[in-house]
C-alpha cells in the first residue's frame, strides 16, 4: 500500500512546492510490521526515519525528472529518437524495504572509516570504480543483490579504517570494482529471501563504529568468508 | 546563558548542580550523561508544575543540540523511556500523589506539543496522551477540581492537534465530559464551569469566540 508523501521544503528553486498529505499519520492501520515495537523511543525513531526516507524519495524523483527534462531538451533538435524519451525507471517504493536498506546504510556510515573517507575524498573528487559509492536504495534490486552491494561497499570502506594495533586482514584488499554493480538491476536473481546476511559485519571484522546503535537486529552471525567468496559472476548478469 | 536562559526554560527551581548540568546539556550535549539529564528533567517535572508546563521547550533544544553535534538521539530515547515507564505506573502515581500525577499529565502533553518529528507530532504518544485524559475524565477524577482544571488546560493546548491525529477518541472523550457535566454528582461549580467552557470551545472548532471570552473570562461589570 502506497502512502502519500509530504514535502515541506523545496530543495531547489526550480520546482514549485509539491504538497501531498501524509496518510500514514492518520490511518489507524499504521505502518504495519514496523509498529510491532512497543517502546516509544523506537517507534519515534522509526517514524523519523520513515518521514526522512519519504522526503528523500520525493527529492530523488524530482532529480530524475530534472535529468530527463534536460536530456529531452538536448535532443529536441529532431535527433534519432522520434518517440518519447520518457523512460519510466521503476523505483523501489516499499517503505519496509527502504527503511531496511536505510538502516544498513546507516550502519556503514556510522563508522570511523566512513568519516575518514568523506573527509579525505570529497564527492567531487571521487573516481567511479575506485572510490566506494553508497548503494542507491531507490533502485530496484533483488534482496540478494542489494545485500551483496552493501557488503562490498562496506568492505571497500575498510581501506579508510584508522590504523590499529591489531591489523585487520581486510585492510589489505584492493578496492573492489564497483562500476559494474551500479548498473545492475533485478536480473535473474531470486527476489526477497527471508534469510540474508545481515549486519553483524562489524562484529566480525572489528571495524571501529562510532557508537553502538541500539537496534542492531542480529539475525545470526553470517559467514564473512563465504560472502566474500560468493561467486561474483552473479553480478555480471547484465540486463 | 545567564538569567534569560533560566527564565526561558524555567529552570530556577532546580538546584545549582542540576542547573549546571542542564546548561551544559544545552551547549555541549556530547559531554554530559544525557540519560542522567533526562531523569533530572522528568524528576523535576513531577514535582514542579510550573516547570512541567514548559519543560518541552528545554527538551526540544537539547534534542536539537545533540542531533546537530553528534547526530544522535540518546537524550530523546532516555526521555521517552522514562516517560513510558511513568505512564505504565500512572495509576500508582496517582494514588501516591495527586499532584505528581497532574504534573505528569501536564508534562507528557507539553512534550507532545513541543517535540515534533519532521514537523509532525510523535505518533507513539497519541494514545498514551488520550489514555491520560480519559483517566482525568473518570468519575473520581472529576470530583477533584485540580484534575478537572488539568484536563481542561491540556485540551486547550493540544486538543486540536490531538483531534487531528485521532478524532474518534476525541469524540469519545467529549461524550464522557458531557455525561460528567450533566450527571455527575458532587461536581463543584468551578468544575462545572470548566467543563462547560471546554465543551463550547471544542464546538467552536477549538477557538475562543467573543461571546465565550466575555462570559468566561471577562470581569463581571456591576
Amino acid at each position: 500500500m502506497k502512502s502519500f508523501w509530504s514535502v515541506g521544503h523545496s530543495f531547489d528553486d526550480m520546482f514549485p512546492q509539491i504538497i501531498f498529505f501524509p496518510f500514514s499519520f492518520t490511518t489507524p492501520e499504521g505502518p504495519g510490521p514496523l509498529s510491532r515495537c512497543l517502546d516509544w523511543a523506537t517507534a519515534v525513531e522509526e517514524d523519523e526515519m520513515r518521514t526522512s526516507v519519504n522526503k528523500e524519495i520525493a527529492r530523488y524523483r524530482r532529480k530524475l525528472l530534472v535529468n530527463e527534462f534536460s536530456r529531452e531538451r538536448k535532443s529536441s533538435s529532431g535527433s534519432s529518437d522520434s518517440k518519447e524519451s520518457t523512460v519510466t525507471v521503476e523505483l523501489e517504493t516499499d517503505e519496509v524495504v527502504l527503511m531496511r536498506r536505510q538502516k544498513q546504510i546507516n550502519y556503514g556510515k556510522n563508522t570511523i572509516a566512513y568519516d575518514r573517507y568523506i573527509k579525505e575524498v570529497p564527492r567531487c573528487h571521487r573516481i567511479p570504480g575506485v572510490h566506494p559509492r553508497t548503494p542507491n536504495k531507490f533502485k530496484k534490486y533483488s534482496r540478494r543483490s542489494w545485500d551483496q552491494q552493501i557488503k562490498l561497499w562496506k568492505v571497500a570502506l575498510h581501506s579508510w579504517d584508522p590504523p590499529a594495533e591489531e591489523g585487520c586482514d581486510l585492510q589489505e584488499i584492493s578496492p573492489v570494482d564497483l562500476g559494474e554493480m551500479e548498473t545492475e538491476s533485478i536480473g535473474s536473481n531470486s527476489t526477497e529471501s527471508q534469510t540474508s546476511c545481515q549486519d553483524n559485519y562489524d562484529a566480525c571484522s572489528g571495524t571501529p563504529t562510532k557508537v553502538r546503535h541500539i537496534d542492531c537486529q542480529a539475525e545470526g552471525e553470517f559467514d564473512l568468508e563465504a560472502c566474500l567468496s560468493e561467486p561474483l559472476k552473479d553480478l555480471n548478469t547484465v540486463s | 546563558m545567564g538569567e534569560t536562559g533560566k527564565e526561558e526554560y524555567k529552570i530556577q527551581s532546580f538546584d545549582f548542580e542540576s542547573q549546571k548540568l542542564l546548561k551544559t546539556a544545552l551547549k555541549d550535549p556530547s559531554n554530559v550523561d544525557l540519560d542522567k539529564v533526562a531523569n533530572v528533567i522528568v524528576d523535576q517535572s513531577l514535582k514542579d508544575c510550573v516547570f512541567s508546563k514548559e519543560a518541552g521547550r528545554i527538551c526540544y533544544t537539547i534534542i536539537q543540540a545533540e542531533s546537530k553535534q553528534v547526530g544522535q538521539s540518546i537524550f530523546r530515547r532516555s526521555l521517552l523511556n522514562r516517560l513510558q515507564q511513568e505512564y505504565k505506573d500512572r495509576e500508582d502515581l496517582r494514588n501516591r500523589s495527586l499532584q505528581a500525577w497532574i504534573c505528569y499529565v501536564t508534562f507528557i502533553c507539553n512534550i507532545f506539543d513541543y517535540l515534533k518529528v519532521n514537523n509532525m507530532p510523535m505518533m507513539a504518544l497519541v494514545n498514551p496522551v488520550y489514555d491520560c485524559l480519559f483517566r482525568l475524565a473518570q468519575h473520581d477524577s472529576l470530583q477533584k477540581e485540580e484534575e478537572v482544571d488539568c484536563l481542561v488546560l491540556q485540551l486547550h493546548r493540544i486538543g486540536e492537534q490531538l483531534e487531528k491525529m485521532n478524532s474518534q477518541r476525541m469524540d469519545e472523550l467529549f461524550s464522557l465530559l458531557r455525561d460528567g457535566f450533566l450527571l455527575q454528582e458532587g461536581l463543584s461549580s468551578l468544575s462545572q464551569l470548566l467543563l462547560l467552557e471546554i465543551i463550547e470551545f471544542r464546538a467552536a472548532d477549538w477557538k475562543m469566540t467573543d461571546a465565550a471570552q466575555k462570559y468566561y473570562y471577562s470581569e463581571v461589570t456591576d
